[in-house]
């Protein structure tokens, strides 16, 4: 028994860390630029695209440098949808703006399915298999899931606290008037910041490959519980992504142990709107700050 | 050193400045009074390029900066200190102070020198360096504001509403830093008030501003004495 509420922690932490990343990647968007962008999920699904179809079935790469591959594509993608569609929306109604992302969503779906086709892909082998921890069997996915998420959150806080550029982006969040009072290029520096998301989506794309296997609606449920992260943990807050990504990992594996596994989705959800009525700010979100 | 020629700046289709022309000199304190809505920060924000003047030109050392981006302008030595303090409050005051030197290659030793600095002028920053700017106090945000800006070496410093909402003995404090700026670093300095009767104290030249254009404009002690000016701004 306390073996298994132990591997479904586990695994409740590996998807918590999925949907906590997914939180992250629109957070950062959302933070600097005041854009929800609901083409997340279809990035997602593009960079497990690009990986699967482009690098390692046409082009016949390894996985690793399919995956260097995969993410210097999304990084150039990244900064032409920036360039082209974000940063001039930015400045326009926020209908408009919604409308945007979901079309830019609908046309990478429909281009997914023109360029590689209707039918689902795998990989053979990768990440498959399990992981022994004592007497716990772990799915081999669930730990590199695991240590992928603890190398981005460890490069991403060393990137926003150490370095120029970073230093900047949170400048940018906090005060875009004043960031470029300080000689800060915001534009530019919105173009980063939607870079380093989108590469964060195409590298949770490829991470949940062996949990959906690739296919266009492999992000859809993980995109929206991600988002549900985003607003237990408190609505803007990146530790708090985290925080509620956890907190949704993990309630609703438990939730699957008490309720019939296929309510594990309705646990979630459900959770989410109790907490919206509770505690509308997040776990971690600020209250009403008094300037 | 600065030099502005005949501006009008609009909002979309709200004339917002009305040929308006100023001139900086070197190591001099020029002060812009009005009411609400006269201006000010209008021509604060065209010099700064976040809003572009229609007509005429903006100058700087004989550069012409009219469409010139922000960021490139900060780069060429113009600080502007906002009006209402805006910094950055998720981040601690040391960070702050640190953003205010991002469009200069500081060694960090260079940084840390500018650091103790501001500390030596603003005691109580340094009590707080490692606490976020948005615990501080309105005066303590006034300074680490004003110590941001200075933290770049700008060749050109402009003030905007220092004094606003802050207790008198803090707005005294304001005043005599903000003069021994243009003092020790030789620097020019815009002021920008509504405290008319601070503002003509401190500078040598001054600029009405009124509905968006320069009403009268001459040496500050003059202006003090002028009938017109004391009744609009000085409270008779």
């Amino acid at each position: 028994m306390v073996r298994i509420v132990l591997q479904l922690v586990i695994s409740g932490i590996a998807m918590g860390f999925v949907y906590g990343l997914v939180g992250i990647e629109y957070t950062l968007i959302w933070n600097s630029t005041g854009l929800l962008n609901f083409s997340h999920e279809r990035i997602i699904m593009l960079g497990a695209y690009v990986f699967v179809g482009s690098m390692i079935t046409k082009i016949g790469m390894g996985v690793i440098p399919g995956i260097a591959g995969a993410l210097l594509f999304i990084a150039l993608f990244a900064v032409l949808v920036a360039l082209v569609i974000f940063i001039p929306l930015r400045n326009m109604s926020r209908m408009c703006a919604i409308m945007a992302t979901v079309m830019l969503g609908n046309i990478i779906n429909e281009g997914v399915r023109l360029y590689y086709g209707p039918e689902a892909m795998t990989v053979k082998g990768f990440l498959n298999g399990i992981v022994r921890i004592g007497s716990l069997v772990v799915a081999k996915a669930y730990v590199a899931i695991i240590i992928a998420a603890f190398v981005i959150l460890g490069l991403l806080t060393f990137f926003m606290k150490k370095t120029k550029t970073g230093k900047a982006m949170r400048c940018v969040s906090s005060n875009k008037t004043a960031s470029a009072l300080m000689g800060i290029d915001v534009q530019q520096n919105m173009v980063i910041t939607i870079m380093i998301s989108f590469l964060i989506c195409c590298v949770i794309g490829v991470m949940v490959i062996p949990l959906y296997s690739v296919n266009q609606s492999m992000a859809s449920m993980i995109s929206l519980k991600g988002f549900a992260a985003g607003v237990i943990g408190g609505f803007g807050s990146l530790p708090g992504a985290i925080v509620g990504g956890l907190i949704v990992g993990v309630i609703e594996n438990i939730g699957g142990m008490i309720f019939p596994s296929t309510f594990k989705d309705v646990v979630a959800f459900v959770f989410l709107i109790l907490m919206l009525l509770l505690r509308p700010s997040g776990v971690m979100g600020k209250k009403s700050v008094t300037k | 050193m600065l030099k502005i020629n005949g501006i009008s700046t609009f909002y979309g289709k709200v004339q917002a400045l009305n040929n308006v022309s100023l001139e900086v000199n070197e190591e001099e304190i020029v002060s812009i009074i009005g009411a609400n809505g006269a201006g000010k920060s209008s021509l604060m924000r065209s010099i700064m390029g976040i809003v572009h003047p229609q007509r005429g030109t903006i100058s700087f050392k004989g550069e012409d900066i009219t469409r010139t981006k922000t960021n490139n302008i900060v780069q060429k030595g113009i600080v502007y200190v906002p009006e209402g303090r805006e910094v950055f409050t998720d981040l601690t005051v040391e960070e702050n102070l640190e953003m205010g030197a991002f469009s200069k290659k500081f060694t960090v030793h260079k940084l840390h020198a500018l650091f103790e600095e501001m500390y030596a002028t603003f005691p109580r920053l340094k009590e707080r360096r490692h606490q976020p700017a948005g615990t501080l106090s309105g005066g303590e945000q006034q300074m680490l504001a004003i110590a941001r800006g200075m933290m770049s070496e700008p060749e050109l410093i402009m003030f905007d509403e220092p004094s606003l909402g802050l207790a008198p003995v803090i707005v005294d404090e304001m005043f005599d830093v903000i003069s021994s700026i243009n003092q020790k670093k030789k620097i020019p300095v815009i002021l920008v008030e509504q405290n008319a009767f601070a503002a003509l104290n401190i500078s040598s030249r001054c600029y009405v501003l009124e509905n968006g254009v320069v009403m009268t404009s001459g040496n500050s002690r003059e202006l003090a004495e002028s009938p017109e000016i004391k009744k609009a701004y000085l409270g008779g």
